[in-house]
């Protein structure tokens, strides 16, 4: 069991309150990624549950034990971090049994746990490498088996794949929930690419200003944000969001309707305006449009249909899937 | 300006540079080598001419035979001191640069404003030896070694100090992780990266501890506390018309620094700009 319960917790650097309160829980097994603008505290509040940071007040328990003051070895976590930090002067197999060797593991246990891991993640040939004639994914696999080897009851991930470039990325999105699903440990990982987040995730944590803005499901974030920012966060391209007396004239504060659902025709249609900009991504366009009484307007729509630019069109709003926001 | 003017203005500096460098580095020492070789009278009159007779190993026998041995029990005293000192530095240097680092608190910014001032503040020669005298350590190659330390500290901690700041603080985080405790941090992951530096504060360190005049002239009176450089000293006093032992001398207590130097010259220049650069 290692369900982590963090309750009421505050990070407070002198007078600057980083994290305002954090009460959440995240099951055993669950992949749970905590995601949210640079200095929204995503990092902070990893770093508290690892206790490399140590947190103002409030309790943290992992698998049931209040580890609050307990060091971070002793929480039963393993890290992996956004530049790797592997030991350059180690080999492969010296890095991922580092720990084990420090836990005065015999030779002979510490090489079959490495070797299996190094199995485990195709690391076989590279044992005797240093860390600097490996690849970046290669340096991320064994960053990820020094977290393994140490069979951890939760893997926490600090952006983990800010480093590696677009392919790489998605390739290692995908062995990371391989491996989640092998394992079943309790993972939490931290990112700001919600295309991560929604991929990976179980349970998505979505973090503003050091506080909670939304928990759940990939999709129910998607599908009902609870706020304009998480609604702005969640979703690519970003939700179309308008204030003021745009948003008055719809009855709310803030309206917010996705690109995906709205409609383009040449025809008659809710708002008129103008193409500003297309972007072709092959199956999908996207359509900035000026609208003279909203802003700018963006639109997905599909890949074969094509505007010029300074074209009027008409844009209308799937009114099931628009979002009415007071207050 | 030409391509071929250029090049021939770059080659005319270069010489240029070349001889200057010979006058101010080679052409003392070719005085010192063509003196250590004359009789002692050819000696005397300190010019630049050939010797008239080749005495080459008839000096080197004297001069080390001379106050009954008393070159060969400097080199050791010179050795076991910087030895001595050099592995205390190493180890504290690493240590405090690290602690200093790594864990800023007002105790560690006091500290490190007390090793800048250790840098800053000359030494005061009187005061020390009375200090000495108090805790029966002067006149003591211990005593001295301990004088060594106290006055390499402030550079070495300043050198240890800048090159840890290039270490990623995640490797030390990622040892806590591991189950590390904060001396297996030190020990196991940042004193083997430190590997760079240690060359560089090992050999600066060594040539100026091992070539120190004035300290062991000033704290380590005494016929058996005799030095590398005091035995100069000894020469000339004692034989103030034979120069030609005194350069002899000098040739010989020169070999050690120059051979740490021919071998560990490309480790310094590394220590010394490593961290300058993301490498």
């Amino acid at each position: 069991m290692a369900r982590v319960v963090l309750r009421n917790l505050r990070k407070s650097f002198g007078a600057l309150e980083v994290i305002k309160g954090v009460d959440l829980e995240i099951e055993d097994g669950e992949f749970c990624v905590f995601v949210g603008p640079s200095g929204c505290g995503k990092s902070t509040l990893l770093r508290m549950i690892s206790g490399l940071e140590p947190h103002t007040s409030g309790a943290i328990e992992i698998g049931g034990r209040d580890v609050s003051g307990a060091e971070p070895s002793e929480r039963g976590i393993a890290m992996v971090f956004q530049n790797y930090a592997l030991y350059p002067h180690l080999t492969v197999r010296e890095n991922i049994g580092f720990g084990l060797s420090l836990a005065r593991v015999p030779k002979e246990e510490r090489n079959r746990k490495v070797d299996a891991v190094a199995e485990v993640l195709q690391l076989g040939p590279y044992l005797d490498r240093k860390p600097k004639a490996l690849s970046g994914g290669q340096r991320q696999r064994v960053a990820i088996g020094r977290a393994i080897v140490r069979d951890p009851e939760v893997f926490l991930f600090d952006e983990p794949l800010s480093n590696l470039d677009a392919a790489l990325r998605s390739q290692m999105r995908i062995e990371l929930t391989e491996l989640h699903e092998r394992l079943g440990s309790t993972m939490v990982y931290v990112t700001h690419d919600q295309v991560e987040a929604m991929t990976m995730a179980d349970k998505i944590v979505v973090l503003n200003g050091g506080r909670i803005e939304q928990v759940g499901t990939p999709m129910e974030l998607y599908e009902s944000p609870a706020t304009p920012f998480v609604a702005g966060f969640i979703g690519s391209p970003q939700m179309n969001l308008f204030e003021g007396g745009a948003a008055r004239t719809m009855g709310c504060d803030v309206y917010g309707i996705r690109p995906e659902h709205l409609t383009i025709s040449d025809g008659a249609g809710q708002w008129v305006g103008r193409v500003r900009h297309v972007e072709r991504l092959g199956a999908d366009t996207i359509v900035h449009l000026d609208v003279p009484d909203l802003g700018p307007l963006v639109a997905r729509v599909d890949g074969g249909l094509t505007y010029a630019i300074g074209q009027q069109v008409h844009a209308s709003p799937d009114p099931e899937r628009a979002f009415k926001y007071r207050g | 300006m030409t391509d071929r003017s250029l090049t021939a203005r770059n080659y005319a500096m270069g010489v240029v540079a070349l001889l200057l460098a010979f006058v101010v580095f080679i052409v003392p020492f070719l005085f010192v080598a063509i003196n250590a070789m004359k009789t002692a009278p050819d000696a005397a009159q300190l010019d630049f001419s050939l010797p008239e007779r080749w005495v080459f190993w008839e000096n080197v026998v004297t001069t080390v035979q001379t106050r009954d041995y008393a070159l060969l029990l400097a080199y050791w005293n010179s050795t076991l001191i910087t030895v001595c000192a050099i592995t205390i530095l190493v180890i504290f240097g690493a240590m405090v640069g690290f602690v200093i680092q790594r864990r800023p608190s007002p105790v560690s910014r006091f500290v490190y404003v007390l090793i800048l001032s250790g840098l800053m503040i000359p030494p005061a020669v009187v005061p020390t030896i009375w200090v000495l005298q108090g805790i029966n350590l002067f006149k003591t190659l211990q005593g001295m070694i301990l004088i060594q330390v106290a006055y390499g500290l402030g550079f070495t901690v300043l050198l240890f100090r800048a090159f840890i700041a290039t270490i990623p603080r995640e490797l030390d985080e990622a040892a806590i992780i591991d189950g590390a405790k904060p001396w297996q941090v030190f020990f196991r992951v940042v004193l083997p990266l430190l590997k760079p530096v240690t060359v560089t504060v090992i050999v600066v360190q060594s040539i100026s501890i091992f070539n120190d005049f004035t300290h062991p002239l000033y704290y380590l009176p005494g016929r058996d506390n005799v030095t590398v450089q005091l035995t100069l000293y000894n020469f000339q006093s004692q034989f103030a018309s034979q120069n030609n032992l005194l350069f002899m001398n000098i040739l010989l207590i020169t070999i050690p620094p120059l051979i740490v130097f021919v071998f560990f010259n490309r480790q310094i220049v590394a220590g010394m700009t490593s961290g300058a650069v993301k490498g």
